[in-house]
């Protein structure tokens, strides 16, 4: 498979009065084309400044991307001038986030917001100017696709007037229309009821089955990231701590993060809560020596707290940030 | 922990916060060229007898040998029509305009936060509607009509005029402070403090009012600059301070009439007023942005 | 505490929201009863209402066997230092402008706890309780600590005044697994230690499954099933329960195994100003009958402690 998108080394860091907060210290991520890729971390640990690095929304006044290079199908993103970049984000990338409502303007229906992505993701793309018949067809098909009720109607409403179901998934219309490549997915669930959840990753698995753009689903649940895809980054503190196929993942999670992580979660078996990771997220100002995570790790070696690991290969397609497994 | 390390520590946070919140002012090096010039208006206000060259020009003075003289070393901004020194006038002129500043918001923001504190959080009863339909019938008269009225009742001093328009500016602050009291009245820890039992004085004062006193004081900078062109436009049309003392306005007014061969006497302090007015502009923004509430 | 047909309406211009309707149940002491359900089932407006946030539109609501069911500023002092909530979102229940210190004295304050030398002292045992090192957070505002450190703030504020019975509304849905983990582990402890009762609302069953004793289902403002844990999760009745279970994202084969299977998930939540007729879940349900749009079920117990309320159990015992 052709590298999609490749993360090569990136260190972000932010200012700020007390200083620059070290976030992204060398992230290595690579997508391939078609795949559904998930990445797992917890808040603050750096999952959302990687997409917007990638999309090159960072806020640069306070952030700065002091290292590394992002190659999209081969060429440098970081290096990109904004023209190029906004074509990029018309028609080959996208992201959904958290936030429905915020992410939808109050004042405009979901038609018109609609008609204005897929708009400029086709001229963007295929040099097309669409009829607005043809535009008004596509929003209705895709609408339809994400499981949207009755999706003719709704192209007249406002996003108030929906509930944040349905707001997520004209959201999601909204990136597929743009994303024929990629689409980043961070946290798109996180705020929706269960039930809501789990019918709206059904449907992104089937959508991402028919259309094949290439998926990145960002979420600090486990459990999420289990259903949907096929290779799973793990991100502790901005640094990548361990990658694996997702069955080999959760069936022999190598990092310590990782298993502490895993024993976190609430089970359906009853097993009771963990004791949970003692120890907090780093400071970004001072972040630890060598590995970030030893401070909290009950495997720490000396090395540990002077250099920091690289993947180590494990298995096929099994990589590993921790000296223990280092051969 | 004996009262003298509580005293310390204390000290020691406040600096800390201080410094931060200077961090963040100086941001923007406008602020900083405002707040400078602020200080030194301020200051030359305060020691206005000491620094002018001719203290005795800010009152009953004549001197038609030297009338009417263009701007020279030895007076800076040239004379008016019966020789007195537009220098010395404007700087004690200043004197007046900061001194209405300051009273007029003294007297008008402590009642209008009051009353809009207490009709923002009694929603739905009888004292929110009376408070807010007296506000509206205050903000629905021209300010200055309103201004004119009052001070041509009583006589055109400038006392009647700090009385007029701290009249006709506290229902801003009442807005103000009433809209921000009315989203924040649904707010959980408001809801939490309610539940406790706090009284609705705490409630209203510790809670509800810290949350506020970011927005006051930034209007508060920003009202200075448009108090004294308030001041100014009363005084230009002759309510305000009476002659032989100068006011920035009525120095403005009588300048107008001698324009445009000696332009002098207009231009300087009208040049006076938009100095100071922009000062506390760039303030303004400089202390908006310090007290923006960040978010790790 | 017991609540007898408890209803909490509010009269809208697009309508009557009929939030609560009609709920009854009760919590024992030293028990932890978990409260479960989606949006717009009522859940968070419950536990306002034990609060005394909101009046009661109708039933009534016991505490320690006496009446309680008025607002909070009807309500004595007593009752406001026996009863309290931990709020849904840290950011919120936290005034910006004032530091943890002052965030935490203010109930010792208002019900005269301790005196003003030893109020120091409690605010740093209360917060070595929550295992915050009082030198550290004492002078902090809100906005310099995390999601976690906060709610073990309002944690802290909420047991300052010695209650028995604390209403947790939510307190970890907006943190990460790891830090719920913590305060989980906190809470349990404290109800140890502490000898309070709990009445814990969330959305997430796996959490439920673990620390609940009792389980109470809403959905659009009725319980559809009440049942102890153990048996709720290995034999769930309501038609709605299952297709919860069934939307839970499992961590392990395991678990998958202990889902419902076969579960068609459908539909979103109607609005509670548009409750459907009938059962109000009729319009989802996959064993849907012909009775369940005309008439509403009223519960049933079923086996002991497990009541639904479902046609499809109503021809089972007596109604409770």
């Amino acid at each position: 498979m052709a590298q999609l998108l490749e993360i090569k080394n990136l260190h972000v860091g932010f200012r700020t009065f007390e200083g620059e907060l070290k976030v992204l210290n060398g992230v290595d991520m690579v997508i391939g084309e078609g795949e559904k890729v998930g990445l797992v971390g917890e808040t603050g640990c750096g999952k959302t400044t990687t997409v917007k690095s990638v999309l090159r929304v960072l806020p640069t006044p306070p952030a700065r991307i002091t290292g590394g290079e992002i190659f999209y199908r081969g060429k440098d993103i970081l290096k990109m001038k904004p023209g190029e970049i906004r074509s990029l984000r018309r028609g080959e990338m996208s992201a959904i986030f958290q936030d429905p409502l915020a992410a939808l303007n109050p004042v405009f229906t979901v038609g018109h917001q609609l008609r204005d992505v897929i708009k400029y993701s086709s001229r963007a793309r295929h040099g097309k100017h669409l009829s607005k018949k043809e535009i008004r067809d596509r929003s209705i098909a895709v609408l339809k696709e994400t499981g949207m009720p009755d999706s003719e109607r709704i192209l007249s409403n406002y996003p108030v007037q929906l509930s944040g179901g349905m707001r997520q998934r004209v959201c999601i219309s909204e990136a597929l229309s743009a994303a024929a490549r990629l689409l980043m997915a961070d946290e798109p669930t996180t705020n929706l009821d269960v039930t809501i959840q789990a019918q709206i990753l059904r449907r992104l698995n089937e959508l991402v089955a028919k259309r094949r753009p290439s998926i990145l689903l960002i979420s600090h649940s486990l459990g999420v990231v289990r259903n949907l895809t096929e290779r799973v980054y793990i991100m502790y503190a901005g640094n990548i701590v361990e990658v694996a196929r997702t069955k080999d993942l959760f069936a022999d999670p190598s990092h310590p993060y990782t298993k502490a992580l895993l024993k976190t979660v609430p089970k359906l078996t009853g097993e009771g809560i963990s004791q949970g990771i003692p120890g907090r997220i780093p400071n970004y100002l001072n972040p630890p020596e060598g590995c970030r995570f030893h401070p909290r790790c009950g495997h720490a070696m000396p090395i540990c707290k002077k250099e920091r690991p690289a993947l180590f290969i494990l298995g096929d397609s099994h990589k590993v940030a921790c000296f223990l497994y280092r051969r | 922990m004996s009262r003298k390390e509580l005293l310390v520590g204390a000290l020691s946070r406040k600096r800390a916060s201080f410094s931060k919140g200077w961090y963040k002012f100086s941001r923007n090096p406008l602020s900083v060229v405002g707040l400078i010039v602020l200080f030194s208006v301020i200051l030359a206000a305060v020691i206005a007898p000491y620094i002018t060259p001719y203290p005795e020009h800010a009152g009953a003075f004549t001197n038609f040998r030297e009338s009417s003289l263009s701007p020279s070393l030895t007076h800076f901004f040239g004379t008016d029509t019966v020789g007195r020194d537009i220098f010395t006038r404007v700087i004690f002129g200043y004197r007046f305009s900061l001194v209405l500043a300051v009273v007029v918001l003294g007297l008008s923001t402590p009642p209008g936060v009051i009353l809009g504190l207490i009709a923002g959080y009694y929603q739905r009863r009888r004292i929110e509607i009376a408070i807010m339909r007296i506000t509206d019938i205050f903000l629905a008269v021209p300010p200055l009509v309103l201004a004119l009225a009052i001070t041509v009742m009583l006589s055109p001093n400038l006392f009647n005029q700090m009385m007029a328009i701290s009249l006709m500016w506290w229902p801003w602050y009442c807005r103000l402070v009433y809209s921000i009291t009315r989203s924040l009245r649904h707010e959980y820890f408001v809801r939490e403090a309610e539940l406790t039992g706090a009284s609705k004085a705490h409630i209203l004062l510790r809670e509800i009012l810290p949350n506020c006193i970011a927005p006051i004081l930034t209007k508060i900078t920003l009202d200075m600059g448009f108090v004294i062109t308030v001041g100014a436009s009363l005084s230009f049309i002759g309510l305000g301070v009476q002659p032989p003392r100068p006011g920035l306005g009525t120095m403005v007014a009588d300048g107008a009439k001698r324009l445009p061969a000696e332009w002098w006497m207009a231009i300087f302090p009208a040049l006076a007023i938009v100095i100071v007015i922009l000062a506390f502009n760039l303030v303004g923004d400089g202390l908006r942005d310090m007290f923006a509430v960040e978010e790790v | 505490m017991t609540v007898e047909g408890l209803r909490k309406f509010f009269f809208t211009k697009q309508g009557t929201v009929r939030a609560v309707d009609n709920i009854s149940f009760s919590v024992k002491r030293g028990e932890i009863c978990g409260l479960v359900g989606e949006s717009g089932s009522g859940k968070t407006t419950v536990a306002h209402t034990l609060v005394g946030i909101y009046e009661p539109t109708g039933g009534r609501v016991f505490f320690k066997g006496q009446s309680i069911s008025r607002v909070f500023s009807q309500r004595a002092k007593s009752l406001k230092k026996d009863i309290r909530i931990v709020f849904q979102d840290p950011g919120s229940s936290l005034n910006p402008r004032r530091s943890i210190k002052q965030i935490l004295e203010l109930p010792l304050k208002v019900h005269r706890i301790s005196s003003n030398s030893d109020r120091m002292e409690r605010v740093k045992e209360l917060l070595r309780m929550v295992e915050l090192p009082p030198e550290d957070y004492m002078y902090k505002y809100p906005q310099a600590i995390g999601g976690g450190e906060k709610q073990m703030v309002a944690i802290a504020r909420a047991l300052a005044s010695n209650p028995s019975f604390v209403v947790l509304d939510e307190p970890t849905s907006a943190l990460d697994v790891s830090v719920q983990a913590k305060i989980i582990n906190l809470l349990m402890q404290l109800r140890q230690s502490l000898n309070l009762t709990y009445l814990f609302i969330t959305h997430d069953l796996s959490l439920m499954r673990n620390i609940a004793s009792r389980v109470v289902i809403m959905y659009l403002g009725k319980i559809s099933e009440v049942a102890p844990t153990v048996e709720f999760f290995q034999n769930p009745f309501h038609p709605y329960t299952k297709m919860l279970l069934s939307s839970i994202p499992a961590v392990s084969d395991e678990e998958e195994n202990l889902k419902p299977k076969e579960v068609i998930l459908r539909g979103e939540i109607p609005s509670p100003v548009n409750v459907p007729p009938g059962c109000s879940f009729h319009l989802r349900c996959p064993q849907k009958m012909d009775i369940c749009s005309r008439v509403d079920p009223t519960i049933v117990e079923v086996t002991k402690g497990h009541s639904v309320r479902c046609h499809l159990f109503s021809d089972r015992r007596e109604p409770t």
